[in-house]
Parts: C-alpha cells; sequence; structure tokens
C-alpha cells in the first residue's frame, strides 16, 4: 500500500512538470487554434537555456528568471515570424510548420549542445532524499512540484484576472466578438506562443534536472498530447489534470504491467491510453464536444 | 492538358494515352536511358545518394497516396515500412525464403498492419487521425519492434544481414549498383501502378473522400471501405520501400525507422506538392539532393566554423525544417506547381499566354 501511495504522489509531482507544458500547449490550441508538434523542441530549448545561464554562474532562480525571459523572447519572435502568416490555413499546414520548426530547433539544439548527457553541476537540489511515513522522495521531485505549482496558480491568477488573461480568454471564445470589443487578436496569439515558451522552458529545466539533460528530454512535448486529449484540447483544467493523470499512469504500468512484459512500457503507456480515450471519448474530459465525424 | 497545334486524336485509346506526342514520348525515352545507365558514368557515392532518393520516392509514395490523394493524413509512415523490413529480413534470415517471396509477404502483412491502424479513421479525422497515426508508431517500433521482434533469434537490437543474404534467383544483391537497379524498377512498376490506379474507379473514389467526404459518401461510395483499401495500398507501398531498403543496409535496427523518418516523408510530398505524382519524385531530389550538396556547399565555411561539417546531420535537419517552413510560406502549392508554370511558360514561349 505504501509502494502505491509513493507511486501515485511520485506520478503526480512529476506529472505536475506535464502538465505546465501541457498548459503552454493548450493555451496555444484555444486562442490560435494551432495544434502545436513542435512543443519537445521549446522545452529542449528552455532547458539548455537555463542550463547555460546557470554555467555561466546565475544563481538557479535567477537562471530561471533568465530563462523565462528568454522563452518570452523566442516565443514572441517565432510567432510572428513562422505562425501569424498560416492563420486561417488548413491544419495539415498548420501543423507541418510546427514540425519543420521542430526540426529546426532539434537540430538547433544538437548543433549548439551537442548530444552528450549534462546536468546541472553543481546540483541545483541537495541529494539525499526525504522522507514521509515511511516514502522516500527525491528532493528534486518536491522542489520541482512546487515549482510547477507556483507556476501554474501563477498562468491561471493571470488568464482569471489579468486585463490580458481576460483578452486571451475572450478571443479564445469569440474571436469575432472580441475584435470588436478592441481586443488585438495578434496580440493574443502572440502572448500564447510566448508564455507556451515560457511554460516549456520551466518544464525542461525541472525535468533536466531529475534526469539530466540530453536531446530525449524532447520526448516530453510529445507525451503532452496524451495530456492534453485526455483533459479536452481546448481546457486549461483538462490539461493540468490531463499531465497529472499522464504521469501517475506512467508510474503505475511501469511499476504493475512492465513485469509482465520485456520493457518500453512506461514510454508507451500514455500513447496507448491516448487511443483508447479516441475511440470513446475523442472531445476528452472537459473539451468542447465539437469533434468532427466521418 | 498541353497539346501543340496540329495534333489530332483519332481514337480514344489516343486520347488517354500517357505520352502524346513525338516530342514527350522522345523525352521519356531519354530520361528512362539516363536513369538506366547511370551507374556506367556516375561513381559509387552518386549511385548511393540515388538509392537514398529512390528509397524516400518509394516510401513518401504511400505518404502521398494517403494525404494527398485520399485526405487521410498520416504521421506514423515509418511503422509501415518497418514492418516491411523486419517481415522480409526475418523471412530471409529465419524461415529460409527467398527474398522477393519474403518482400512480397512483407508488402501484404505491411498493408495489413496499416488497416489495423487505419480502421479509427473510420471515426475520426483531422488531428485524432494524426494522434492515431503517431499511437500507431509509437506501438509498432518503439514497443512491438524494438522490444520483442528484435529479440527473435538471439540478437540484441538489431539483424544483421552479411553480403550474400539477399539472392534474387541466385543473383546476390549487395553492392549499391544491384540495389540500384532493384530500386529503379521498383519504382517505376510503383509509380506507374500508381497513376494508372488514380485514373480507375479506386482512384477517382479516393480523390472524391479527399475532397468532401460527405458528399463522396452520397454519391453511393462506401467511404469506409475505400478508406481501409486506401491505407492497405499505402501499406504494401512502404512495405515495397522497405523490403527495398535493406539489401542496402549491413543490419536491420529500429534506429532506421523512428518517428522523424515519418514526419520526413511528410515534408517531402509537402515540399514536393501535394496530391502530385510529380511531387513524389520533386521533393525526394530536393530533399535528398540538395541536402546532400549543402554539404559541399559548406566545406570553404567549415575552415572557419569546423562545428558546420562535424555537426553536419543537424545542419541537415535544420535546413530540412526550414525548408518545410519556407515551402509552406512562400510555396504552399510545391515543387511540382512551379514545374507547371516552368513548363506553361516555355511552351507558350515568347508569348504570355
Amino acid at each position: 500500500m505504501a509502494i502505491l501511495l509513493e507511486l501515485v504522489l511520485s506520478g503526480i509531482m512529476v506529472g505536475s512538470i506535464y502538465a505546465l507544458v501541457a498548459l503552454g500547449w493548450t493555451l496555444i490550441y484555444k486562442c490560435s487554434g494551432v495544434l502545436n508538434l513542435a512543443m519537445g523542441e521549446l522545452t529542449l530549448i528552455g532547458a539548455y537555456v537555463c542550463l547555460t545561464y546557470y554555467q555561466w554562474g546565475f544563481p538557479f532562480p535567477l537562471a530561471l528568471v533568465a530563462t523565462l525571459v528568454t522563452g518570452f523572447i523566442l516565443g514572441l519572435a517565432t510567432e510572428r515570424l513562422f505562425l501569424r502568416r498560416m492563420i486561417g490555413e488548413p491544419i495539415l499546414a498548420v501543423i507541418m510548420i510546427t514540425v519543420g520548426l521542430s526540426f529546426f530547433f532539434r537540430a538547433l539544439v544538437g548543433f549548439i549542445w551537442g548530444t552528450d548527457t549534462v546536468v546541472f553541476t553543481p546540483p541545483v537540489f541537495p541529494r539525499e532524499p526525504l522522507r514521509f511515513f515511511g516514502m522516500v522522495f527525491g528532493q528534486v521531485y518536491i522542489w520541482s512540484f512546487v515549482a510547477a505549482i507556483v507556476l501554474l496558480v501563477v498562468f491561471v491568477w493571470f488568464f482569471q484576472q489579468s486585463r490580458w488573461g481576460l483578452s486571451m480568454q475572450a478571443t479564445a471564445d469569440d474571436e469575432m466578438a472580441a475584435l470588436s470589443l478592441g481586443v488585438s487578436a495578434k496580440r493574443v496569439y502572440a502572448l500564447a506562443w510566448a508564455i507556451a515558451f515560457m511554460a516549456a522552458g520551466v518544464g525542461g529545466t525541472l525535468l533536466g534536472n531529475i534526469n539530466g539533460l540530453n536531446i530525449s528530454v524532447g520526448y516530453l512535448g510529445l507525451l503532452v498530447l496524451p495530456a492534453v486529449v485526455l483533459g479536452g484540447l481546448n481546457s486549461v483544467p483538462g490539461a493540468i489534470v490531463g499531465g497529472l493523470v499522464i504521469g501517475v499512469l506512467q508510474n503505475l504500468s511501469d511499476a504493475y504491467v512492465g513485469k509482465l512484459t520485456q520493457g518500453g512500457v512506461k514510454e508507451i503507456a500514455p500513447f496507448a491510453f491516448m487511443v483508447i480515450i479516441l475511440l470513446f471519448r475523442p472531445y476528452g474530459l472537459w473539451g468542447w464536444v465539437k469533434i468532427e465525424r466521418v | 492538358m498541353y497539346l501543340p497545334s496540329g495534333v489530332y486524336h483519332e481514337t480514344y485509346a489516343a486520347t488517354h494515352a500517357w505520352w502524346q506526342t513525338g516530342f514527350v514520348r522522345g523525352k521519356m525515352a531519354l530520361l528512362l536511358l539516363f536513369v538506366f545507365t547511370l551507374p556506367l558514368y556516375a561513381n559509387l557515392y552518386v549511385v548511393s545518394v540515388a538509392n537514398i532518393t529512390l528509397y524516400t520516392i518509394l516510401g513518401a509514395l504511400g505518404v502521398q497516396l494517403l494525404i494527398g490523394y485520399c485526405g487521410q493524413i498520416t504521421f506514423g509512415h515509418a511503422a509501415f515500412i518497418a514492418v516491411g523490413a523486419y517481415t522480409t529480413a526475418m523471412g530471409v534470415l529465419f524461415w529460409g525464403l527467398p527474398y522477393p517471396v519474403a518482400a512480397v509477404l512483407g508488402c501484404l502483412l505491411a498493408g495489413l498492419w496499416s488497416v489495423v491502424f487505419g480502421l479509427p479513421s473510420a471515426r475520426i479525422k483531422g488531428f485524432y487521425q494524426i494522434m492515431t497515426t503517431m499511437a500507431a508508431q509509437f506501438i509498432t517500433v518503439d514497443f512491438i519492434i524494438t522490444h520483442y521482434v528484435s529479440r527473435v533469434g538471439g540478437r540484441e537490437h538489431y539483424f544483421s544481414l552479411p553480403p550474400g543474404t539477399i539472392t534474387i534467383a541466385g543473383w546476390p544483391v549487395d553492392s549499391e549498383i544491384e540495389v540500384y537497379y532493384l530500386a529503379v524498377i521498383l519504382t517505376i512498376l510503383c509509380l506507374a501502378g500508381m497513376a494508372n490506379l488514380l485514373r480507375t474507379r479506386v482512384g477517382r473514389a479516393w480523390i472524391a473522400i479527399r475532397d468532401n467526404d460527405i458528399a463522396a459518401e452520397t454519391m453511393g461510395l462506401n467511404v469506409v471501405y475505400y478508406k481501409l483499401l486506401a491505407f492497405f495500398a499505402a501499406g504494401v507501398l512502404a512495405g515495397v520501400a522497405g523490403a527495398v531498403w535493406i539489401p542496402s543496409l549491413l543490419f536491420v535496427s529500429p534506429e532506421h525507422f523512428q518517428l522523424s523518418w515519418g514526419l520526413w516523408l511528410v515534408g517531402v510530398i509537402l515540399i514536393g506538392g501535394i496530391g502530385s505524382l510529380h511531387g513524389v519524385v520533386f521533393g525526394s531530389i530536393f530533399v535528398t539532393g540538395i541536402l546532400e550538396l549543402l554539404k559541399f556547399a559548406i566545406i570553404p565555411l567549415s575552415e572557419f566554423y569546423p562545428a558546420l561539417s562535424e555537426r553536419f546531420l543537424y545542419v541537415k535537419e535544420a535546413a530540412f525544417g526550414l525548408a518545410i517552413v519556407l515551402f509552406l510560406l512562400y510555396e504552399p502549392r510545391g515543387l511540382a506547381y512551379r514545374w507547371q508554370q516552368i513548363k506553361n511558360y516555355l511552351n507558350l514561349w515568347p508569348f504570355a499566354y
């Protein structure tokens, strides 16, 4: 029983990072209708940028803030250069733009930083694990969880309360009405990409702290897809819950199903789960029931 | 269709001919001659690049069929190529089948496997279809092949194919030149088959489904049947690609069939032009040939910045990603459209229209 609880809790902790990245994904989809397949590469870039700042001698919190600023600028630039012209194009064209960007960004990361696994040295978080009621957690997990939750709260507050967040919600709800009320849709799109870059950057940094950083951190960007499909593509709470569930699901399937197979269950389980959701409830938990059927 | 004045057809067969004038027939004969004599005067490096191009053409042909002609988006085509390649390799290595028989088996199995993952297309399309085909990729390659199929025969993660393993009627297919001739013949057969298939009832049904599936259904087409047929045909083409690819490999490994290869093939048809067989060929030549030329272009630069050639793989991928983005932004109809424009211009020259 303690093992189960430990698996679930550590799954939630990793899942909170997924939730953060999934939030960025959902935001772009909600505001501009772009299905972004380059999310993994955004996390890669953010993680490596943060690592670079850290190696320059910035203290970690400052490096994280600097990553946020860099992500903001990169997001604005990406949206302006590549995505703005694609508004209203067919779905395949928009998706392939993000696929092209993902090839480009991943190659850029490989070119600049190489393929070897690098770790944050000196370690950001203390190594000795914490114990609660007989359960053991690495401190890095707990701190990642705290950081992810803080950022999630900040982002959700931003949507619910701030002027910019409200204009984003308005655009997502009805673009024409928002435009006629004086909301600049272009700024909303740019802001959505900037926030997605920021969220992905922090998520990548936290994951890089857990397992070390190499190009496979970009795999996270694909894990976001099962999370958002589960939550419903255009639902912010759905993205958060989806991320947490995928984290738990990965841990549980690895521990319980992994024994029966020859390995690889941890990587596959989210996608197998996603196929099942797509078959029975393609709009997810809280998505709009507007799926186009054949 | 453009015809010079003075050409009159007297039979229906002549109006439907692929090559209608002597000029076109001569041009195509020259092209065939060039393709079949290429290894005589090109060095082995050029032939190996040509082999990769032909493999890309065969792979992208199935993607073009699904995306360009039937409107079914697939991002997991590498998985079906993998099924073809692995079945062929296993047939030759473990079951003692002759290579052609194993290849046919591989094609059929790839087609059936493709139908399995095409089944959800009966209910979903667009983004959700992309998700299911990506799931097909992960389940097939990263799970079944990596963790189960690769361990057949006690070898870790790859099947080695020593020279002399693959023979056609006693002839070994080992060197680049032999692979080249095999690939050229199969590519021409597949291209001709596809081109003719698209003019039959089946092909027109696919195009109708692509343009508007609801209208197609009201016209009395069995949409699900034709979609699954498209998945089957695309899977068979992927199987051909896989079977052709393995003689030029020293070993078959899951590394050859990652998700990025499936995405690469979609990029190829985007650059070439969606919904055009010329597009498949042009896209493959562009992506393989031009990116290979890039290698020579950066040699002078690498004196100042050696990382450029040390990490050339990344330069190539970045160029490919940028090419997709730029084509979508500035030439969304691809190279095939530009080719038509150039031909029109030359046909009408010196007049504008």
